[in-house]
């Protein structure tokens, strides 16, 4: 078969050209471009860039919140996998079917699933005061407002007073943009790790324990070590998509947690027409993503080795 | 211990289950409710069930996910596969050049990849008209279309382009581990290449390949951002639908279409379990397993008795596709449409079907969010609207940019209705491009059990005593006209040290935390259920909020005294509308008195329409059984002269200045 069939590749390759390559230079040659907002002609810049000073805030709140979104995703999904990988095979499959499943329903119906529990007048808060959550914080808070006034006084600054509330404030917080990317996205951080988990030779975790490692020990000298291939790939498939997402800051963030996604949507399908800043952004984000990867992929490839072997 | 140690685990596996499914499981019991919110219960329904099937954009997105997905992942597992096995017969070094190549759409951010093919299509779409037109000129054999434009087309390729990458990375590995003295043995013994491949290679990296059509339709069902960025304006999946609705109001029927396709996931997961654990304990106990569908298949088509129906088969199969799509392409052309783009809650949709039955041409309706989306939207080639309804000042603006076509008035009897007031206006001086299609004013709503006295300035936006309650309008041009006005300032100001000013107080009120939100159709919801206190939107929204104002809400609208802005919407036809026959029967449909009394009815707006103006109160009084109209509301609706004196309409601005609006507007989210 080798060296007879090559030419089936031939399509592929042409297709991969025309539909990934050259709309990156494209997208490149827009970047590197600003349009006359009076004649309308293209000239070359790099203004794109160096103006995008302002959007520092953006950049920042964005890696942040999806640094945190990942490593929740990483706390919650390794627990999951390495359990899951103890159970049996029926278990195990049923368990795998459930964590696909949601998948298969549109991401923003996901979403907004979440829209309707958060909400002021939504299904938590409605929670809440009928157990009387609320009624409790009214009466607990003005002791602390008391209290810090007191300091307050003593040591300058302004006081406050406590204002009773009727519902607390979950949407349009960050906390709710980064519960809305750990919903999304857990499932690709569980998959990779349960992966390499349930792959891991018994043989070397017995050898360990006749070696005298107690749990303890051999999970972090054989079985942590060996899942970090899993661990990095769970990793970058959560992070990539957190810190470009848009429709997530937008529906649970209320419009005033802007991320980067947002940013470039409002420069091509929203409110400030501006391809050639849209694409910049979009060039620095993949520059930063493809920075991270290898970043990552050099960190984790002895232990990538050590697998093989 | 270990006995205690597995229970915590599984308490913990159960727990992050419970967070998976709880907001499917609520939104499931949702769309059995009988009352319209998603967080009260009223009762046991299957209204939102009815009403889904009814709702034709629901159902038309439904459909094209389903569509796009499928065919999606049928094109891209065929050319993975063959992609697949063609990257295993080359050297190694080009192999592993490409499948660097290949890893880029699965590794780049999904709205990277968006944005990069949405510019290349444009791009393309450029060239191709420029070609069109030269090849249309120098022959007259063959018309080629000038004009092509993002659409189900775009999305498909979309789709394929960043699904072959799965197939081929599922494929690839059972390739590997195939021998590769197989296909020389079958081939030694007699069979054709094409005989081994069906025989031999296609048993062997099955597994993968099914696994990678199964990633490949997830990952489609799945996208929202690719779509969102290739579709263009008038293709929907359901995502997109979703997307836009949650900028207004979302009805339980998007819980109603979730549940139903939760309910069908499951029941193919099911049944497929059901199936394996069949053939593991038959396996189990004979040792014997049943072929599978695809081998049966396989077996079966290269039998030397299947041989010639195989070839004929297959390309009678094709032609049978080919066809299929030729017909149901050529079905949908050759229904007269028109794409008509209008804002959000701004058309009685009865009037829509009304049309329909009439004339036989199909309504592609779809809305934008704002003048300045609009015009994005328009700019990024997405576009292949007909008839759009911007205000005054966008329309300025795309005359400007020669974007719009001139009408034909000899087609638009009912333009004659129109009222003097209302026509030639500065926008559209000599009236060659527009028919008005409502008019109103920009004020304050504000929910007067939540305020102590009535504001009577824009500079109640700005007040710290009403922190987390206020709603910021999300458009530039309309938040900076509120801040100019209470500055003192026009409207339509290009003085860049007034613009800055006017800005600061917006920005600053934003630092200390005055703003709940920005929102443009939101503010109905928002300001209805009364989770905020005061708002700036258009009198006739006012006037829809009052019908819907929940309990304990009570809605007010005053125009402040510093004076505000004045609009009116008029329908256009864009320049090269492919559908130019359509818009003119649409618009003269639209501006006659029936339908100005409809709308003015459900849609709250003022109608320029002279007949429509002084028979709406009688016309009121009918629709709502005797009630009267309220003159004090009506006021409000159709503004009298001496209130739209204090009223200043928008002109289009000057590029620079709309370059400092956009700069300063992305500023203030950041």
């Amino acid at each position: 078969m080798r060296n007879k069939r090559g030419w089936f590749a031939f399509p592929y390759v042409i297709w991969m050209a025309l539909f990934v390559v050259v709309p990156i230079v494209i997208m490149a040659v827009y970047a590197f471009t600003a349009a006359d907002p009076i004649t309308n002609a293209t000239y070359p810049t790099v203004d794109n860039f160096t103006g995008m000073g302002v959007y520092l805030n953006v950049f920042l709140r964005s890696f942040w919140l999806a640094v945190v979104a990942t490593l929740v995703c990483l706390l919650i999904g390794y627990p999951v996998s390495y359990w899951m990988a103890k159970e049996g095979p029926r278990f195990q499959r049923l368990a795998m079917a459930l964590i696909m499943l949601p998948m298969w329903m549109n991401f923003l119906l996901r979403t907004y699933s979440w829209m309707s529990i958060l909400e002021n007048n939504g299904l938590l808060n409605q929670l809440f005061r009928t157990i009387g959550v609320i009624d409790l914080y009214n009466r607990v808070a003005p002791f602390f407002v008391d209290l810090r006034n007191v300091f307050v006084t003593y040591f300058g600054g302004v006081t406050t007073n406590f204002v009773p509330i009727d519902h607390f404030q979950f949407i349009g917080t960050s906390g709710a943009v980064v519960l809305g990317m750990v919903y999304n996205y857990l499932p690709f951080m569980i998959l990779p790790i349960y992966s390499v988990i349930v792959k891991l030779d018994s043989s070397l975790i017995e050898a360990a324990r006749d070696l005298g490692a107690d749990s303890a020990r051999v999970f972090r000298k054989v079985i942590f070590p060996l899942s970090l291939p899993g661990i990095l790939s769970g990793v970058t498939m959560v992070f990539v998509p957190s810190v470009s997402t848009f429709a997530i800051s937008s529906l649970l963030g209320g419009g005033k947690q802007t991320m980067l996604g947002d940013l470039i949507e409002l420069q091509f399908l929203g409110g400030a027409y501006n391809p050639h800043l849209g694409a910049a952004i979009s060039m620095v984000m993949m520059v930063i993503v493809v920075v991270c990867m290898v970043v990552m992929n050099h960190f984790g490839e002895g232990e990538e080795q050590a697998v093989m072997l | 211990m270990k006995k205690q140690s597995r229970l915590g685990g599984r308490l913990f596996i159960g727990l992050t289950f419970l967070f998976l499914y709880l907001p499917i499981f609520l939104l499931i019991v949702f769309s059995f409710n009988a009352g319209d919110s998603s967080a009260v219960w009223k009762g046991f329904s299957l209204d939102w069930y009815k009403a889904l099937f009814q709702n034709r954009l629901i159902m038309e997105s439904l459909y094209t996910t389903l569509l796009v997905s499928l065919l999606a992942t049928a094109i891209a597992t065929v050319a993975g596969t063959f992609a697949a096995i063609g990257l295993y017969s080359l050297s190694r070094r080009k192999r592993d050049a490409l499948l660097v190549v290949n890893d880029i759409p699965m590794m780049n951010a999904d709205i990277v990849t968006g944005v990069s093919l949405c510019l290349f299509f444009v791009a393309f779409f450029q060239g191709w008209g420029a070609f069109a037109q030269w090849f249309n000129g120098v022959q007259s054999a063959i018309e080629l279309p000038t004009r092509l434009t993002l659409g189900f087309g775009t999305m498909l390729l979309a789709h394929i382009s960043f699904n072959i990458p799965y197939v081929i990375l599922n494929v690839a590995p059972k390739l590997r581990q195939m021998d590769k003295n197989l296909v020389d043995a079958a081939q030694d013994l007699g069979c054709t290449w094409m005989q081994a491949f069906w025989k031999v290679i296609l048993p062997e990296i099955k597994p993968g390949i099914v696994s990678g059509a199964l990633i490949a339709f997830t990952m489609s069902i799945d996208d929202f951002v690719i779509s969102y960025f290739t579709a263009g304006s008038s293709t929907s999946t359901l995502a997109m639908r979703i997307y836009s609705m949650t900028k207004k109001r979302i009805t339980p029927e998007v819980n109603a279409v979730s549940t139903l396709l939760f309910l069908s996931v499951l029941l193919l997961l099911a049944l497929n379990s059901a199936r394996e654990a069949r053939q593991e304990r038959r396996a189990a106990r004979q040792e014997i397993r049943e072929p599978s569908f695809f081998e049966k298949l396989s077996m079966r088509l290269s039998s030397p008795a299947w041989k010639w129906i195989r070839r004929g088969g297959l390309a009678a199969m094709a032609c049978a596709f080919v066809a299929v799509v030729a017909l149901l392409t050529g079905a949908a052309w050759s229904q007269p449409v028109v794409n008509v783009c209008s804002w959000g809650e701004y058309i009685d949709e009865e009037l829509i079907t009304q049309f329909e039955a009439e004339t036989g041409i199909r309504v592609n309706y779809q809305t934008a969010e704002s003048n300045e989306a609009l015009y994005s939207l328009l700019k990024s080639g997405g576009a292949d609207y007909d008839v759009i309804v911007p205000s005054d000042y966008m329309i300025s603006q795309l005359l400007e940019e020669g974007m719009l076509e001139e009408l034909d008035y000899s087609r638009i009897p009912n333009f004659e209705k129109i009222d003097p007031r209302f026509r030639n206006l500065p926008y559209d001086p000599e009236n060659k491009y527009t028919v008005p299609y409502s008019w109103g004013t920009l004020g304050l709503i504000y929910n007067a059990s939540m305020v102590e006295e009535e504001p009577d300035s824009w500079g109640a936006l700005y007040d710290d005593q009403y922190a987390g309650g206020v709603l910021l309008i999300n458009n530039s041009r309309d938040a900076l006209a509120a801040a100019l006005l209470h500055l003192g300032y026009s409207v339509n100001t290009t003085d860049e040290g007034e613009i800055r000013e006017a800005f600061s107080l917006v920005a600053d009120a934003s630092r200390r935390g005055v703003f709940q939100g920005k929102v443009m159709d939101q503010v109905f919801q928002k300001m209805e259920g009364g989770n905020a206190a005061i708002a700036t939107y258009y009198a006739g929204d006012y006037l829809s909020m009052l019908d819907n104002q929940a309990d304990g809400v009570d809605l007010r609208y005053v125009i402040p005294e510093e004076g505000a802005n004045w609009f009116v919407d008029a329908m256009c036809v864009l320049k090269d509308a492919p559908h130019y026959d359509s818009a003119m029967k649409w618009i003269n449909f639209i501006a006659s008195t029936d339908a100005n009394l409809a709308n003015m009815y459900y849609i709250g707006y003022a109608s320029p329409n002279t007949e429509a103006l002084e028979r709406y109160p009688d016309y009121y009084r009918e629709r709502e059984e005797g009630e009267e109209l309220d003159p004090e509301l009506y006021e409000i609706m159709a503004a009298p002269p001496e209130v739209l004196e204090r009223c200043e309409m928008y002109t289009v601005l000057p590029p620079a200045t709309r370059a400092l609006y956009n700069e300063l507007w992305i500023q203030l989210g950041t």
